[in-house]
Order: structure tokens, then sequence, then C-alpha cells
């Protein structure tokens, strides 16, 4: 019944211009899109300063066992123990090879440092050694401990000709924390964002009864349409630039606490914690696509229920169950580290793909294809909810 | 063009869920004919059909069967035409709370096409008649139902359309209020030769306002003519009587 194109004249742009002042007018939505990107960020900032004091002022455990029969393994014993100050360790407990395997089997060791029995003849006749260390990755402090004696190691004992090894293995290889956290936030609010504009502007309007008067003015419904999403989109810009300003002060946070820092630590967490300046636009595209995807899933929702507060709730279920799965799996390893039916399951959630671009844009890991792969997933999820959406806006049953 | 012909419609038939178990025939076979500056009422009790016939004739649904024109066009094919020209005042609400009185009348104006400029004219003047000019720029959440039924009768004039479809527009509006929106209304017929399709519970509001009245009951359309005359055919007293005997088949013989 009504002409399928939509063309800005003087009725859309009315339409529009009104949509965006209710927007601007619901300060209370306004503020929660300001905030909960820079409470996402601001909390990850605090949280990594939290990992930055733990692992550069606050002293670990660290067992030791010495099997070497040679001189070095001992001597190396020795300038532990004499630089444990220095490498914030404390205490540095001499253990058995059979204590500290049941440290490890346990999961109750910190650090476990093992110089094997050949060591110092391994050192002195093929002029390269193995040491092999044990460490709770999951545990700042401990990884920390463990570069730290990592790095005396190499620094005493690699001479020109020589070379050691420190073999690391860590007891809980799931726990690699990063980004997750904010990625996760972030990603649990914007895809929840949207919702109380969305189910408001179509099934509040409907519950309100201004949706009928609205449906007889001289617009095609395409167009009607049209001008929510955009003001919806407004929103969602909002909430992505706020995501970048909390960013920024994010790295801020970093910058900041690592300022106290010696020169080498505090470059070493700055490289490590910030985001490269140079992935925001990214970032932003990123939300941007995420959001818009919350906004089509929330339109399909809004226009199948009966009233505003159903479908609320509806769109925060199907939108909030998801990403609490893949938000968990990405904070505990990778959303990537489960095959089969279930890692499929996960693969088609488009938020998943958010997760993977954001990932590997944030590590620096990311192919072209690859990111391109998880956008194009994600653009055409959304446009099949645009598409599925309008169709739904265009029902007679939208009014009854 | 008087005597024109501005709304028809032939065997109108609308059936909700058809061939499903919750199938509801809302409307059989309306034949109907509405002339330019005519009052009309229609009137039925709950579920007789009027919303139905009113939101098929604004395209808001479509016909099962039957066809309907709205100043010569069909509604299934023209629908963005007819809209140009006509305006719907809903049941229920429908008004933006968090809009004042003026906001309201000026958006949908707007909507459109109307310039700014003459949107603010049209609002004066229509405020002024509906005695809420002082009240233009409060947000119409604060106001009473009856005031916001006079908001929604302003807002539905403003576009100054040629057909105006008010789903129960004196619902909630006190006595004075009602008489200022009947005013109006009558006005609108008489002086601008506006059509006016109105549904009401209020019998009273017809006898007065409508030029004729067709009576809904279960989606038929059992009677139409000039209240008096309905009166006359089925031996009644008043339109009230004439329509209980029809509703509930008791009290009226035809003559």
């Amino acid at each position: 019944m009504d002409t399928p194109k939509i063309k800005l004249d003087s009725k859309t742009y009315w339409m529009l211009k009104k949509e965006i002042k209710s927007v601007l007018r619901s300060r209370w939505l306004l503020l929660g899109f300001i905030i909960s990107p820079m409470f996402a960020w601001l909390f990850q900032g605090a949280f990594l300063s939290f990992i930055v004091a733990q692992t550069t002022e606050e002293p670990e455990a660290v067992y030791i066992t010495v099997e070497d029969d040679g001189a070095i393994g001992p001597a190396l014993f020795d300038a532990l123990n004499a630089s444990k100050e220095q490498l914030l360790i404390d205490p540095l407990i001499p253990v058995d090879k059979d204590y500290g395997q049941n440290l490890v089997d346990n999961k109750t060791v910190s650090v476990w440092v093992l110089i094997p029995e050949n060591f110092t003849y391994e050192y002195m006749v093929n002029n390269e050694s193995t040491m092999v260390m044990w460490v709770n990755t999951g545990n700042f402090r401990a990884t920390a401990a463990a570069q730290r004696v990592d790095m005396f190691v190499k620094q005493n004992l690699q001479i020109i000709v020589k070379d050691v090894q420190v073999n690391w293995y860590t007891i809980s290889p799931e726990a690699t924390y990063g980004h997750q956290l904010a990625i996760f936030l972030v990603m649990l609010t914007s895809v929840l964002a949207p919702a109380p504009y969305v189910s408001k502007s179509f099934a509040g309007e409907r519950e309100r009864h201004t949706l009928e008067a609205l449906l007889v003015v001289p617009m095609s419904r395409l167009k009607i349409l049209g001008s929510k999403l955009v003001a919806g989109l407004l929103l969602t810009m909002i909430y992505s630039i706020f995501t970048i300003v909390g960013i920024l002060s994010y790295n801020l946070s970093i910058i900041l606490r690592a300022a106290a820092l010696p020169a080498a630590a505090e470059d070493y967490y700055i490289n490590l914690y910030t985001i490269d300046v140079a992935t925001l636009p990214l970032i932003f595209f990123c939300q941007f696509l995420v959001l818009l995807c919350a906004i089509g899933i929330g339109v399909v929702i809004s226009c199948l229920a009966k009233d505003q507060a159903t479908a609320e709730s509806i769109n925060n279920l199907v939108l909030l169950v998801p990403t609490m799965v893949i938000g968990i799996l990405g904070f505990t390893g990778s959303i990537l580290q489960y095959g089969g039916l279930f890692g499929f399951a996960i693969l088609l959630i488009p938020f998943s793909h958010a997760i993977m671009f954001l990932n590997g844009v944030l590590s620096g890991v990311a192919t072209p294809t690859m990111l391109i792969g998880n956008v194009a997933y994600l653009l055409a999820f959304t446009i099949a909810f645009l598409i599925i959406g309008a169709k739904a806006f265009e029902r007679e049953a939208i009014i009854a | 063009m008087l005597n024109e012909v501005v709304i028809k419609t032939e065997n109108l038939t609308k059936i909700f869920e058809e061939g499903k178990k919750r199938e509801v025939v809302a409307l059989r076979e309306v034949d109907l004919e509405i002339k330019r500056g005519e009052v009309f009422g229609l009137i039925g009790p709950n579920g007789a059909g009027k919303t139905t016939l009113i939101r098929i004739l604004v395209g808001l649904l479509t016909p099962t069967k039957g066809k309907a024109w709205v100043l010569g066009k069909n509604v299934e094919e023209d629908i963005a035409h007819i809209r140009e020209r006509v305006t719907l005042l809903p049941q229920e609400a429908g008004i933006y709370e968090r809009l004042t009185a003026r906001e309201n009348l000026v958006y949908y104006g707007g909507l459109y096409g109307i310039p700014e400029k003459e949107l603010n004219r049209r609002a004066d003047e229509l405020l002024e008649i509906v005695k809420l000019k002082e009240k233009e720029h409060y947000q119409v959440k604060g106001f009473s139902g009856g005031m916001k039924r006079k908001v929604l009768v302003a807002r539905a004039l403003i576009i100054q359309p040629e057909i105006v479809f008010m789903d129960e527009p004196t619902t909630g509006v006190d006595t004075i209020g009602a008489r200022v929106v009947r005013n109006l209304l009558k006005k609108l017929s008489e002086e601008e030769n506006r059509t006016i399709i109105l549904t009401t519970h209020d019998l009273n509001e017809v006898s007065e306002l409508c030029d004729r009245v067709g009576i809904l009951n279960n989606g038929e359309l059992v009677a139409i003519g000039k209240p008096n005359e309905l009166e006359e055919k089925y031996k009644a007293a008043n339109l009230e009587e004439v329509f209980t005997g029809l509703i509930t088949g008791e009290g009226v013989y035809e003559s």
C-alpha cells in the first residue's frame, strides 16, 4: 500500500527532527549512554591499576628446587636469594622435586623454579641449558615474579656463546585476562543500551496509541521506521563517542598509574595495557555495528511484543543471555576455545564476531580477512533483522 | 460539488485471523455512501465494527472482501493521496504526553508538510477554540482526560482535512468541553463543508450533531438514515429506542 522508497522530504525531515528531539529529551537515557561506556573503561583502568600495583610493589612466594649436581645451580640459588628484595620475592622457599610437583598437582603453587640435575653440565658442554618454571598465570603477582626471575637468570647466565632457556608452564591456561573485562562490560551495556529507546519507540507508541495516529499521516511506514532508526542511531553514536572517551580516560589512568614506576617498568606496563589510539576508529566502528545490530533485533521484538514492558523484558533476555555466555567465555580465555555444536552455536551469535573483532584489533593479531569476515557477519545479521523489523512494522496487526 | 459522494463502500468485509480458530468477522458486507459536508454517526455496541470500518477507510487495515473509496480513490490502491486529505482522531488517548499542547498540534501538522508559520497560526486559532490557549505551553501529561481529548480534536483539525474520522471524540470530556467540540464539528460541517464521520456511544450527541446515522451490530450495518427517519421507520420515541431495539431485537417494529 505504501510507496517503498525513502527520500528526505519535508515530512520525513520533520519526523526525524521530532524523533531526535524526543531522544535528546530523555535525559536519563542519555546519561546512561554516557555513563555506561565510561564506567566500563574506568573500571577496567582501576582493575589494571590494581594489577600494576600487585605486580610492581607486592612480593610473591617463589618455590625453588635445585637438583643440579654442578656449581651453577647452587650459585644461581644463592644469587636469587641475595637479590630477593630487588626481585620482590618473599619468601624464596627451597623444596625438593616431589614437594614442588605436589604443589603443581594441587594447583597451589604461585611460582616453582626447577633447576634440573644436569643444568651445569649442559651449560658447560653444550653452551645451552634449560631451567623450568611452573607459574600460576591466573595470578598477576605470580606471573610478574616469574618474569623477574626469568629476566634475572638470563641476565646472569647468558653470555655470548652460552644460552639459557627458561621453559614456562602454566597451571591455569584459561586465565588470560588482557582487555577482556572492558570488552565484556562494554559489549554487555551496548547490546542492552538501545532497548529502552527501541521499546518506547515502537511497542511504547503502540501501547500509548500514538502509533495509530502516526500511521495515518501521508508518509510511508518505511519512512516512519527510518526516522525512528536514525534517531536510534544518533543514540548509538553518543554511546560510541563516549566509549572512545572512556578508552582515552582508561589509557590516561594506566599512564598515570605507571608514572610512579621505574622507566623500564613504566614503558612495559604502558605498552602492555594501553590501547593503541590508531585502533580507535576500528573500535568505534565495531561498537556502532553492535549497537545497530542490537537495534535491529530490538525493532523486531518491539514490533511483535504486545506492550513496552514485554518488549523490554524479551529484548533484555534475548540479548543478555548470549552476551553473558560469550562474555564469560571471552573473559576466561577465548570464545573460540570450544568446538562442536556448542562452538558453532557461539559463532552464530553476532556479538561473538564483535568480540573476535575487538580482540583481534586490541591484541594486534587480526588479519584483514578476519576483520572483514566478522564485520560481514555482523552486518548481514543486522540487515536481516532490519528487514524483518520493517516487515513486522508493515503488518496491520501493529495497531491491532 | 453538492451531493458529491466522498466515502463509498461496497460489500466491505473484514475478517481477522481468517480460517483460524480465533477467526472474527468484524465487518460483514457493508454498503455505505457518505456525502461531502455530512456529519455521519456510526453507532453500535462495543465490538460492532465501528473502529474497524474507520481503520479500513484510513488505510490502517485492508479489507478481506469488498471495496472502499475515499474522495474517489480506492483505499487499497491510492491511500497516500487519501491520507493527505483526511485525518483520524483515534479512540484511545494517542497523545504525546511529554510534548506541550501546542507542540502536539504543530508536530502532527508538520507531518503533513504544512509550513511551520502556517501551523503556528492554525494552532493559535484551534487552541483558542478548544479553550486551551492558556495551557498551550504545558506538557500534556498534566492534563485531565477531557483536556487531552480537546488537544486531540484540535490536532486532528490542524491539517484542515476534507474528511475527519473521529473515534469517540467527546469520551471523557466534561459537558462544557463536549459542547465546545460539538459546536466546532458543526461549524466545520456547515460553514466549511467538511465531512465528519464519528463513532460515539452518546446517542444525544448523534441526534444533535449527525445528519445521518449508521447502526452497526456484529459487523453488519443494520440501519442507516437520518435520526428522525429512523425513529419514524421503527416507530420509536427517540434514537435510543431504535438503537436498543435493533441491537436486542426487542421493542421496535419496522413500519
